[in-house]
């Protein structure tokens, strides 16, 4: 192996946040971001309305994801990138689909496993690619957001603990349902990220690391870590 | 507790090792699916020493494999060396060893500037090489094996392919100072840095890899290769032992020729049977006595409570060190391997 060159190989040139590329790709990942935590503010509320007894903290979880949405909204702002909105309600259409329904019928564990845990471990690993490469202005931004996210993980994952036994194959059934949808949108989305430098391999990775610890937080072994993580990946569409 | 850091040699041998351990969901999938692979604590160990003491330990799969280097894929190694240290880390391991591969890139990637893993920051006291312990197993084949192979050590020609590596270095620091073979083949590619070496070692001589062969009675392989080498069994003197010290193997098949002899390098046998399945995985006779050399030094330290970096950083293993684990090494019950291995060839695999 020759050290120097690989060092370098492994480095990537200067972004140029002010490009029209960049801020092209970033009007759909900007988009995308912002319709997520526009859900997840609606998604616990809904979800306050099914556990009242947690009703406080949901609510408090849901004003935070009010304040992600506005803080990416200024990250947009200071880029000077209108966000493409209808490509980001398309992009979700299917995870929300699946979240509303499960809300209708009372669904909780289906509820906590497609907002608190895929949807809130999806972000983390997104945001956590996303800082190192990010302009100054979103990088402190997301800073912020990634810790928030995480009490937002803890939340769901302690409550599905809490239930583990009443919920389990509930858990396993959301899982096998919305896994395979968000490789699907991590796919499509590839290039974009890319154009940001956020390497599509490397969230897969953030996402199952943390997806995985959860789940096995929760009452999971190893084994059916592996197997429910797995879920659909190696179907899901490769560039 | 005490930790290992573990990489598999190939694609069909992980698809494989996948299905063996009932991970079907792993053991059809490409290599992309690897890269993408978060690491897995996929094993827990009970080793008792020959003292009695008894420690436990964790085996972490990175999911890094030999073909992404051999493929360009820098970042996503480097990404499988830091995901496996965070998850040992956040399991609270005290002393965890960086097998094969995982310290090179370590290394060569500078990872010692990226130790922020997410909401983990790396606390590189806690990981060790195993390198001291792999030079001195290694050293220990070379003397051990020349008395069994009929090869008269003082009279002998030792190459060391890899010589300016981290545990090639050590070899030569070790057979210069105590062996004393008549003469010292130095095999690397980098010229400057055999220059060196030869300066510090006062001797050696320094040669392309296929003159030193066709000149050693003893070749200690420890390039850092993620494939093996095709070598023709023809071209070597007899009788000549082969201890070949690379994960992967440095040496690519099996070479059939009477008097020529290979050793698995850099491989310990315990006294005692180990309780745990990863190592059956490996291509050894005893898999719950055999394994490698490096993984045993997280043991050692574990044994001794010495939970820091015993080998760290590159060309720093010194004759002293070397003795120091040695003999802790010995006290808990582990020497060097000295059977024939099967072949040459890597793990089996296909
Ligand atoms: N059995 C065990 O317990 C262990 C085994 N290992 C294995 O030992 C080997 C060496 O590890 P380590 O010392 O840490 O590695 P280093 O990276 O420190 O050293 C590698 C050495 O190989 C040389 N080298 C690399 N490519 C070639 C080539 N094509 N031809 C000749 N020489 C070459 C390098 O010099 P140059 O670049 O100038 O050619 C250098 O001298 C690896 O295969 C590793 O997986 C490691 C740890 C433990
Ligand atoms: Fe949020
Ligand atoms: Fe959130």
């Amino acid at each position: 192996m020759n050290r120097t060159d690989e060092s370098t190989a492994a480095g990537a040139p200067a972004l140029d946040y002010r490009s029209e590329t960049y801020r092209d790709a970033y009007s759909r990942i900007n988009a995308i971001v912002l319709e997520g935590e526009r859900e997840a503010c609606a998604n616990y509320l809904a979800l306050a309305e099914l556990l009242p007894d947690h009703a406080d903290a949901l609510k408090k979880l849901s004003a935070m994801e009010n304040r992600h949405f506005k803080g990416f909204q200024s990250c947009a702002r200071n880029l000077e990138v209108t966000p493409d909105d209808e490509f980001a309600r398309r992009y979700f259409a299917g995870l929300d689909a699946n979240f509303q329904r499960a809300a209708a019928s009372g669904d909780i564990a289906a509820c906590m496993v497609i907002q608190a845990l895929i949807i809130e471990c999806f972000a983390i690993a997104a945001y956590n690619i996303y800082i190192p490469v990010a302009d100054p202005f979103a990088r402190r931004v997301t800073e912020g957001v990634v810790k928030d996210e995480y009490t937002h993980l803890n939340f769901g994952q302690q409550w599905l603990k809490d239930h583990f036994e009443a919920v389990r194959p509930g858990i396993e059934q959301a899982n096998a349902q919305n896994l395979p949808i968000v490789w699907r949108m991590l796919g499509e989305v590839e290039d974009d990220a890319a154009t940001l430098q956020m390497d599509k391999e490397a969230i897969v990775e953030d996402f199952l690391i943390q997806y995985g610890e959860a789940l096995s937080d929760i009452g999971f072994t190893t084994r059916d870590v592996m197997k429910m993580s797995a879920r659909g990946l190696a179907a899901a569409p490769r560039a | 507790m005490f930790g290992l850091i573990g990489h598999l040699t190939n694609l069909s041998h992980a698809q494989r090792v996948a299905r063996d351990l009932g991970y079907d969901e792993y053991a059809c999938q490409d290599l992309e699916f690897w890269c993408m692979a978060p690491p897995q604590a996929v094993d827990e160990i009970t080793i008792t020493s020959v003292t009695g003491q008894v420690i436990h330990g964790q085996y972490v799969e990175s999911c890094f494999l030999p073909e992404m280097l051999a493929q360009g894929k820098f970042k996503t190694a480097m990404r499988k060396v830091l995901n496996a240290m965070a998850l040992v880390q956040k399991r609270g391991i005290d002393i965890t060893a960086l097998g094969g591969f995982s310290s090179i890139i370590f290394e060569n990637f500078s990872l010692e500037k990226l130790l922020n893993v997410r909401d983990i920051t790396l606390d590189i006291r806690r990981f060790t090489t195993g390198n001291t312990h792999t030079a001195y197993i290694l050293s220990q084949q070379v003397e051990q094996g020349a008395a069994r192979y009929g090869i008269d050590l003082h009279r002998a020609t030792v190459a060391v392919v890899g010589a300016t590596g981290d545990i090639g270095s050590g070899v030569c620091r070790w057979l210069t100072r105590h062996s004393g073979p008549k003469e010292l083949l130095l095999v690397a590619r980098d010229y400057e840095r055999l220059e060196r070496l030869q300066q510090e070692l006062g001797s050696g001589t320094i040669l392309p890899v296929e003159e030193a062969l066709s000149r050693a009675d003893i070749v200690v392989w420890v390039a850092s290769l993620n494939q093996g080498m095709a070598i023709d069994p023809a071209t070597l003197r007899t009788p000549c032992l082969l201890i070949d010290g690379g994960y992967p193997k440095n040496m690519a098949g099996a070479l059939q020729r009477p008097g020529v002899y290979v050793l698995d390098g850099g491989m310990v046998e315990h006294s005692l049977d180990i309780d745990w399945k990863i190592m059956s995985f490996l291509n050894v006779p005893n898999p719950a006595r055999q394994f490698f050399a490096c993984f045993a030094e997280s043991m050692l330290l574990e044994f001794e409570g010495l939970h820091f970096n015993f080998s760290w950083g590159r060309n720093y293993i010194t004759v002293e060190k070397m003795e120091q684990i040695g003999s802790l090494s010995r006290k808990h019950g582990f020497r060097p391997l000295l059977e024939i291995s099967g072949a040459g060839s890597e793990p089996v695999i296909q």
